[in-house]
């Protein structure tokens, strides 16, 4: 192997990453390679990450590049079979038996138990789609351990055995995108057969470029300095770390209240804190000093600062 | 002219994924043929595409993710290696010239006098729960040397390297273990959730489920459907010292970890200037797991920082998990090279998450140390633990 490391990605990854740049989605390029690896091996990816950095939003994002079809299975504790895969539709099935009730030959069970009494949920509807699709399943930690197990089945074959019927296979395979906030161990079994990727906050620059491609009509300076801020914020002691969803929200906000850069009156600056802090306690921690100590961060304060609060603190 | 062949790709690459599983990650001849097919078809050998997909195969957890930069520069680069972090680790990082020499003839001394004694029962293992010595007077008593920890380290040292071979346990204690930690954490309260998940029979009727299942007979309900209430397992988390004042119980307090990390899925963490995770490496039935955990803590310097390990356990690695009802176990003696204040901040922190805080310390008394003296009114149970026999004692007092 080289010890050359390269900037680029390969060709292919980089393609990919550009259509997602396309999209509105600003993939680092480990990211892109590894989305594009999960495509080139059929295996599914899953995502880790606290919320609010982006693993959504890349299913969605992959789907509009693909040009595919978007189905989502949002996991929930107690979710099973009949809402995850399918379920038969008896009320269809009762109606066929008794329209056929009278004629002389009666209805047999093949007949009800066919694909047209098949309800498709999630993950049967994207094993059967004919054209591209993404299958993102959301949050999968939330979901029981039986669930998971169940699904093995269905990432490892991309396919669904139904007993009456018999096994469904997937048409056109899948591309398929778990996420998990990491609120509960996933099985290894599960882990195994997915590639891995960990999204973490994003950079400095990387966020002001999601910012400023999300919300061009904003200014840069405030842009730049309210990027900074969360990013300041995100190293306090927060119980809710602001996502990158937060920080659009905030410059919006302020972008929609006419400010060109972070307001200098605290007071005004703490009435928009409601967009990034969404406790009670982080609302309650960070007060006006702390706030402007985050502001100024980049003017070098601290020293000057921090000795009368110290001070006072004593 | 003979030419040393070089390595084939495969034989690098399986070398590579001997070096991740020593680390604890789960790379077995599946991902070998997946990293190759990658490098495949990434189709060069351009490092960065190679390294992000390989990164993707390997890892399966937020744990190995962070590990995976310091492996693979290990392995591919060495040049880049600092010099303060090695391949496999010994327990002292650091040891002076006398200390190692001193070390040399023990360990030739021991092995003669083994060679003399009849390897039987010459030495039974000190932390039985019959002849704990701990739990006597002498080293248990809190004005001793020892539990003034890095502060005389001479004394305890000499004794622990005198331990170190007498730590053979007894298959018959290891199911005492076993035991003891499946009826504790039978004992540990599960976390009621306000769910309720189907189950037959269950405590109440199901009626949505029940209306749904009867349309399959034409709205007769043959087959009710039952729901109890849903309870999660009790979260668990062992913080466990391995730092040179602790390193006579480090051993002991592994064990325990380990029996825990077996019956109750517990994460076990080690630390003493940082914290690192070592739940994988407790789950697997190794001989060599103490090798590995010294291999993991190798690179740690000297000190103890305890309150900035439980900042880092509650900001980082168990930020999602840290809820009401968590257990958070810490095996130390209290020893600090934090500010005292510090670990009563962090540990209102963890308590401010919902955590119980259950305190091992290796002593009879808590340890004088003053960071733990301030922090006492944030811990819930101080519960001394030098044996399997304290152990035993604590076991009701442990839910």
């Amino acid at each position: 192997m080289s010890t050359e490391s390269t900037t680029g990605s390969t060709p292919t990854a980089s393609a990919l990453l550009e259509s997602l740049q396309r999209t509105g989605y600003l993939a680092d390029e480990d990211l892109a390679t590894t989305v594009w690896l999960a495509g080139e091996l059929q295996r599914p990816l899953l995502l880790e990450g606290d919320a609010g950095v982006g693993k959504t939003a890349l299913a969605q994002a992959l789907a509009q590049v693909q040009g595919a079809v978007l189905v989502r299975l949002q996991c929930f504790e107690g979710l099973d079979l009949a809402q995850a895969a399918y379920e038969w539709n008896y009320g269809r099935q009762l109606m066929a038996i008794r329209l056929h009730d009278g004629q002389p030959g009666s209805v047999k069970a093949s007949d009800v138990f066919s694909r047209d009494f098949l309800l498709e949920r999630p993950l049967l509807k994207a094993i059967s789609q004919d054209g591209p699709c993404v299958l993102l399943i959301d949050e999968i930690d939330r979901a029981d351990e039986a669930f998971e197990a169940f699904l093995l089945e269905v990432l490892a074959e991309y396919q669904i055995t139904v007993p009456e019927i018999g096994t469904l296979r997937a048409r056109h395979i899948p591309r398929v995108i778990l996420t998990s906030n990491g609120t509960r161990e996933l099985s290894d079994a599960l882990r195994r057969r997915c590639l891995y990727h960990h999204l973490d906050y994003p950079t400095l620059a990387r966020e002001i470029a999601i910012v400023k491609s999300a919300l061009p009509e904003a200014d840069t300076r405030l842009v730049e300095d309210a990027v900074q801020f969360v990013q300041r914020l995100r190293h306090e002691d927060l119980s809710k770390t602001p996502g990158i969803a937060e920080t659009l929200d905030w410059v919006r906000a302020l972008y929609r209240m006419n400010h060109h850069t972070l307001p200098e009156d605290m007071a005004v600056l703490l009435t928009t804190l409601g967009c990034l802090l969404k406790t009670r306690e982080d609302r309650f921690a960070l007060g006006t000093d702390r706030a402007r100590q985050l502001v100024e961060g980049r003017r070098t304060v601290g020293v000057a600062e921090k000795v009368p609060a110290h001070a006072v603190a004593s | 002219m003979s030419l040393q062949p070089a390595l084939a790709p495969s034989e690098a690459l399986a070398g590579f994924a001997a070096l991740l599983r020593d680390h604890g990650l789960t790379v077995g001849v599946a991902e070998q043929q997946a990293m190759l097919q990658a490098a495949l078809r990434l189709g060069g050998l351009r490092e960065a595409p190679v390294r992000a997909a390989w990164r993707a195969i390997a890892c399966h957890s937020a744990r190995e993710w962070r590990l995976w930069p310091d492996l693979f520069d290990r392995y591919w680069h060495p040049e880049r290696l600092r010099g303060t972090v090695r391949v496999s680790g010994q327990m002292r990082p650091a040891r002076d010239l006398r200390q190692s020499v001193q070390q040399m003839h023990e360990q030739m001394q021991e092995q003669t006098g083994s060679a003399q004694q009849p390897p039987s029962t010459a030495k039974s293992g000190p932390h039985t729960a019959a002849d704990a010595p701990p739990s006597g007077a002498g080293d248990s008593d809190p004005g001793s040397p020892r539990a003034m920890g890095g502060a005389s380290r001479h004394a305890p040292q000499v004794e622990a390297l005198h331990r170190r071979d007498g730590q053979m346990w007894l298959p018959q204690e290891l199911g005492e273990l076993q035991r003891l930690a499946r009826q504790i954490t039978a004992r540990l309260r599960p976390l009621p959730t306000r769910r309720w998940q189907a189950r037959q029979p269950g405590q109440r009727l199901d009626l949505r489920r029940t209306l749904r299942r009867s349309v399959a007979w034409g709205g007769e309900p043959l087959a009710p459907a039952w729901q109890v209430r849903r309870e999660e397992p009790p979260r668990l988390f062992i913080l466990a010292d391995v730092s040179r004042s602790m390193e006579a119980h480090a051993a002991l307090f592994l064990r325990v970890a380990r029996a825990f990390a077996q019956a109750a899925q517990a994460r076990v963490f080690v630390f003493h200037t940082r914290l690192a995770e070592v739940t994988p490496l407790m789950q697997r039935d190794s001989a060599a797991v103490q090798e590995k955990i010294n291999a993991v803590t190798a690179g740690f310097g000297a000190g103890t920082r305890i309150a900035a390990s439980l900042q880092d356990f509650a900001r980082v690695h168990a930020r999602a998990q840290l809820r009401r009802g968590a257990y958070v176990w810490v095996m130390s003696d209290g020893f600090d090279t934090d500010e005292p204040a510090q670990l009563a901040d962090a540990l209102q922190a963890l308590r401010g998450h919902g955590a119980r805080i259950t305190w091992f310390h290796p002593t009879r008394t808590l340890p004088a140390a003053a960071a733990l003296q301030g922090a006492r009114g944030h811990i819930h149970r101080c519960v001394p633990l030098a044996s399997l026999a304290d152990l035993a004692a604590a076991r009701h007092l442990l839910h």
